[in-house]
């Protein structure tokens, strides 16, 4: 079964992406900021992070750019309710970037994509 | 592909905006978004460097470097690639929607990254001028490329080097958006420029680069092909542009005996100006004409009056309210005193 880590700051959300891709089959894990990222990360080996970017503490671009230096092999997306980060060149350490939306079909598309390479 | 943006005109100024929609959650979340220059230290990533091009998309072009050994990362000197998240995507001619006063179109565009060189450290004014040249000669083929797709009626290519200047990534590189719309600014110039055609037979940058010549206290230096000058009326402290002595609307059109002086030259204003000005961040953009099918629908001299050129902006001082009110500029330096700090 493969791995999914979540990283969400809102536990409703969190909690939603969770159940939705178990629903389709994944093992999720959800945690709440890239400090819980980051320990998990050392601990634990995923198939796929998910991370939002706006989160207290350091943000998810900081994130991406610290697993770059632990996990790099492992396909990360952006799953954010802002355009504005398309700016950051640092975002494209992850290999997609979806607006967050109430349908997770994007999300599912792209985790289905990444997972099948 | 769906387009992620729209452009949208404000019917009051005639100014085309693009417009990338966000869906807000929260007050909280106006916040302005971070995007400030990430320096690398030894753990962290930059996605422009030699050996992570997995991380970028499929280059578009690229410049080979020295031969690489056998099992060793490709080797090349300038890269271009798209942008992996691209605010505007692809597309045909869009088709323009009017509700009453307001007017849109489905944001489509080209968004290309021209990553310098492999080196994370060295800026523009660091590298030697042969790797300048290939730089211009990238951009020239990419810009020859685009320019052949009539529906991108304005490209433009620009550098934000410094956090200050807007570069998320210190990483040295220069960006090209290509439009649908001639924006605004382009216009102004170019009516400006007709005015004075139709006026004299001459070209309006032509002429005032010849009496900027005359003149000689705003030249910062000139070669055989360019001459960099701040402009008699600069907006900005040590604002800086590059103009080919021989009349020409595009960049592409500029042989190679052009490129190799125009590198002589933007290594000269870059050194000088890092050097005298403690390494300021600055925005290089480059003003040339519309694309020719576009353009000469408004203007039928459009390759007599539009002339292009380089201008670099040091970022000293801070657009503020009365220049938002009013479109007035204050300079605090004069450009015959900045030219001359620069020449000496």
């Amino acid at each position: 079964m493969k791995r999914i880590l979540i990283v969400e700051d809102e536990e409703a959300l969190g909690l939603l992406y969770k159940e939705e891709l178990a629903g389709e089959g994944y093992d999720v894990v959800t945690v709440r900021d890239a400090e819980q990222a980051l320990e998990i990360l050392r601990r634990e080996s995923f198939d796929l992070i998910v991370t939002d970017i706006r989160m207290p503490g350091r943000d998810g671009i900081e994130l991406i750019t610290q697993i770059m230096g632990l996990r790099k092999e492992v396909p990360i997306i952006i799953n954010t309710a802002y355009q504005s980060y398309r700016d950051d060149f640092m975002t494209w350490a992850a290999d997609a970037y979806v607006i967050k939306s109430s349908s997770l079909d994007e999300l599912k598309a792209r985790i289905r994509d990444l997972l099948s390479r | 592909m769906t387009s992620p943006s729209e452009l949208r005109k404000d019917p009051v100024s005639g100014r085309w905006v693009i417009i990338a929609s966000e869906r807000s959650k929260r007050p909280d979340d106006f916040r302005p978004a971070k995007t400030a220059e990430r320096p690398r230290g030894p753990s962290t990533f930059c996605p422009f460097c030699a050996g992570n091009e997995a991380k970028t998309p499929p280059e578009i072009f690229s410049l080979s470097g020295p031969p690489a050994g056998p099992g060793a990362p490709p080797s090349w000197r300038v890269r271009v690639v798209p942008n992996k998240f691209p605010a505007v995507s692809r597309g045909e001619a869009p088709v323009r929607v009017r509700r009453g006063l307001f007017e849109s179109m489905p944001g489509i565009g080209v968004h290309e990254v021209v990553i310098e060189s492999p080196d994370h450290d060295r800026e523009m004014a660091d590298l030697p001028v042969d790797h300048i040249r290939d730089i211009l000669a990238t951009y020239q083929a990419r810009l020859r490329s685009i320019g052949a797709e009539p529906q991108y009626a304005y490209i433009q290519l620009f550098k934000n080097k410094g956090m200050e200047a807007g570069a998320s990534l210190s990483h040295p590189h220069t960006q090209i958006v290509a439009v649908p719309i001639i924006p605004k600014r382009v216009k102004e110039e170019i009516y400006s420029s007709e005015r004075f055609h139709r006026r004299t037979g001459d070209c309006l940058f032509c002429q005032s680069l010849a009496e900027e010549l005359k003149a000689g206290e705003r030249i910062v230096l000139k070669n055989a092909h360019f001459a960099a000058v701040e402009p008699f009326a600069s907006r900005f402290p040590f604002e800086t542009r590059i103009f080919p002595l021989r009349h020409a609307p595009f960049f592409g059109s500029a042989g190679p005996e052009e490129i190799a002086a125009l590198a002589e030259t933007l290594s000269k204003v870059l050194a000088k100006l890092k050097s005298l000005l403690a390494d300021p961040a600055y925005n290089l953009v480059l003003h040339q004409s519309p694309n020719s099918v576009c353009g000469r629908r408004l203007w039928p001299e459009l390759e007599r009056i539009s002339h292009w050129y380089m201008e670099i902006i040091p970022v000293l001082t801070h657009v503020a309210g009365f220049e938002w009110g009013t479109g007035f500029y204050i300079n605090p330096v004069a450009p015959e005193s900045a030219a001359k700090f620069l020449r000496d």
